[in-house]
């Protein structure tokens, strides 16, 4: 068995991707590792990542089945699951020799329906019986809740520079993805939203694009409100308590939509 | 706006109390419908599918600033909390304290947007007036581009209401009370026609709009949102039956895009209405929405669910499983071959987990353990369920039997006896405890010194 080592990046891992097939590898006797643990039998390849080939990846990827599912595989690589490596090549395997015989294009056919004629674009995770595309996707799943989740609960706080600063504490690197969303909503404002379990900023200079930038929240000194600030936050917190119907008190059905470890981080129970 | 300034020397944040508070009990707090990008100027965009940035402590989700403009209503609803003959404390908002909030809690992520409902003030055009310039004001002057959600005031002049609609992204009547009768009971001052007639006027300059868009793509939209309104549930005698089929009439004859229920909480005390000692009847609003999403994504007709002689909703058994139970010729149905409409007719299955089954049958011939991975609940689904001609268990097609099995917890088959459970595994399911191996370990039992 081959066992590719990778780092727990993207580039990293199509890097691997690319190599299994350039190598010509037995794909169902090949595996990804991101940890350094040792198996039996097995020839280690160390990887590293290379833009070049990672970008390759991408593209044949977007190209055969789509940016959705794209994104999907993406998502699943957000998260912090040990397998995940693994779990996507073996998706990105099956996809690819699903289409390169030539059934999607044959079932696609049957189908008069099918705007997207002989590609399976979009049916990368069709097949949830199979254990790695059903692992996949729960991964992409449960890394989607949580970045919509943060999408949901962010708060910003206005610093004195008029600066909006937010901190968050997700399981997932999320960053990438709601960076995206605030960008596009939120164009004329300078905001960061730092991750402080990955110690990453997301950055976004008003009317530029946004970026991350890997530092320590410490480096910088003490954020200071501006002098708004402390009275929107009462406000918000006042408008918060009044909204809620006490005949209809419902604590559980509150922590079950919203659950604990989003409140640390948001102005309203603070 | 002269009117407005004088007189009002409350801080906002005792306004921001009283009209929050008056609020409250409109529950279309909805941020969904429509999608629309930022425009790289100004602040704002809209997410199709809607996004909730908050729970209170009721549990409903937070989306929109939900506030009135003022609570200094000159009607007398007997279930409304600012009857003018109510005593309360009053307030009005001025536009630019509304604009205001909207931009510095929006900009925080604190809200999708901005829901503003009146009370009626002086007169119902004069109350759209100011609904109006608030909404102009937000979107021209302090350029927001998020979601904006506008009550119509029935009775107000329709020009009023047009010009509202170019601003507003979803604009809803309320219909207050699901017959004319119980209406005419509570709110004398209101009438059926002057509800009815907004909704079908904006109805209509939604069809037009939608001509209009389909020549010039860059025509003002109008209430790209759809219309939604909501009725309060359990003040007047109406069953279930016909409230359900008040809402069939509003998606059919109206296109609305929600009708929402909202369990009728006692807070005037008027000798008019229904002491509630059991506090508002939730599961009954519950078994509603239940119902509602059967009518608009499962392909369920009003009559089907109920009839006159059984107008309630069952208590124990969800609307879906209740109609199951009542059409067992119609089952078992069998996963593999079973078109989607059939498979969204089976408790247990959802719109997505049905949509997943048709994909995933094209390569593969489903078992039960693939349905639990696809997100089928078996617990529910599996009387009604055949797998390549085979049930899971040997069950009865009995409604009895499976009625039974549905709602008692103690009844019910033990699973689990075949290695397959469709419940969570907890601690003590298994005997066999087990813990993650430590690194070290895996190393020693690769190199084989354990």
């Amino acid at each position: 068995m081959i066992v590719y080592r990778c780092e727990d990046t993207l580039e990293s891992i199509f890097t691997a991707v690319y190599l299994a097939y350039e190598e010509k590898r037995d794909l169902q006797d090949t595996y990804l590792s991101l940890t350094e643990d040792p198996m039996l039998f097995a020839t280690d390849v160390p990887v590293t990542a290379d833009e070049e080939k990672a970008g390759k990846v991408a593209r044949t990827l977007v190209r055969r089945f789509g940016e959705r599912d794209y994104h999907t595989i993406c998502l699943a690589l957000a998260t912090e699951d040990t397998q995940k490596a693994q779990t996507v090549f073996r998706t990105i395997v099956q996809g690819l020799a699903w289409t390169g015989t030539g059934r999607g294009m044959q079932e696609s056919r049957m189908q008069p329906g099918n705007s997207h004629q002989g590609s399976s674009k979009g049916h990368l995770f069709d097949n949830l019986a199979d254990d790695s595309v059903h692992k996949a996707f729960a991964l992409a799943r449960y890394a989607n809740r949580e970045v919509g989740h943060l999408i949901e609960f962010v708060r910003f706080e206005e610093l004195e520079n008029g600066i909006l600063y937010s901190r968050v504490g997700p399981k997932v690197n999320a960053l990438a993805f709601m960076m995206p969303h605030f960008a596009d909503r939120l164009p004329i404002e300078n905001f960061v939203i730092f991750d402080d379990r990955r110690n990453l900023f997301g950055i976004h200079p008003a009317g530029k694009a946004w970026y991350l930038f890997h530092g320590e929240e410490t480096d910088q000194p003490q954020p200071v409100w501006s002098g708004e600030e402390g009275r929107y936050q009462e406000l918000f917190r006042h408008f918060v308590k009044t909204i809620a119907i006490k005949e209809r008190y419902n604590l559980k059905l509150q922590r079950n939509m919203l659950p604990l470890r989003f409140q640390e981080y948001m102005t309203e129970f603070q | 706006m002269e009117y407005l300034a004088t007189g009002n020397e409350i801080s906002l944040m005792d306004k921001l109390g009283i009209l929050t508070d008056a609020a409250k009990y409109d529950v279309a707090c909805t941020s969904s419908g429509v999608e629309r990008k930022g425009n790289g100027q100004s602040i704002g965009n809209c997410v199709a599918g809607g996004i909730c940035h908050s729970f209170s402590s009721d549990g409903r989700c937070i989306s929109l600033l939900k506030i009135l403009l003022t609570n200094e209503c000159i009607y007398d609803c007997k279930y409304c909390l600012n009857r003018c003959s109510n005593d309360v404390p009053r307030a009005t908002f001025t536009p630019e304290e509304i604009c205001t909030l909207t931009m510095e809690f929006y900009r925080r992520n604190y809200i999708e947007g901005l829901f503003l409902s009146s009370g009626i003030i002086r007169s119902p055009s004069f109350t759209m007036e100011l609904i109006y310039r608030t909404i102009w004001l937000l979107r021209n002057q302090y350029h927001f581009n998020g979601y904006v959600h506008v009550k119509t005031i029935p009775g107000a002049d329709w020009e009023l209401i047009r010009m509202t609609g170019y601003l507003a992204d979803r604009m809803s009547v309320n219909l207050e009370l699901p017959t004319a009768e119980g209406l005419r009971s509570l709110a004398p001052n209101k009438h059926r026609k002057n509800i009815l007639t907004p909704m079908r006027q904006i109805q209509n300059g939604i069809t037009e709009n939608k001509n209009e868009l389909a020549l010039y793509r860059s025509a003002p939209r109008f209430v790209g949102g759809g219309q939604s309104t909501q009725m309060i549930i359990g003040a007047t005698p109406e069953s279930d039956y016909q409230i359900l089929n008040v809402a069939e009439s509003l998606y059919q004859k109206f296109s609305l895009k929600r009708v929402f229920y909202s369990a009728f909480v006692n807070v005037t005390g008027d000798s008019a209405l229904p002491a509630l000692p059991g506090g508002p009847p939730l599961l009954r609003e519950h078994r509603l929405y239940q119902a509602d999403w059967l009518l608009r994504f499962y392909g369920f007709q009003a009559s089907e669910l109920l009839d006159e002689k059984r107008p309630y909703f069952n208590v124990m058994l969800d609307p879906k499983e209740d109609w199951a139970v009542r059409h067992l010729e119609q089952f078992p149905v069998e996963v593999n071959r079973a078109p989607l409409g059939q498979l969204l007719r089976v408790p247990g299955i959802g719109v997505k987990s049905a949509q997943r089954i048709v994909a995933a049958r094209r390569s593969t011939n489903l078992t039960f353990a693939d349905l639990k991975k696809i997100g089928v609940v078996l617990k529910r689904a599996i009387y009604f369920l055949t797998c390549n001609g085979r049930l899971m268990y040997p069950v009865k097609l009995e409604e009895d039997y499976i009625v039974r099995n549905l709602t008692d917890e103690k009844e019910r088959i033990q699973f689990g006896s075949d290695g397959m459970t469709y419940r969570q595994m907890s601690l003590f399911d298994d005997g066999s405890f087990s813990r993650p191996l430590k690194e070290v370990e895996v190393y020693q039992g690769a190199v084989g010194s354990l």
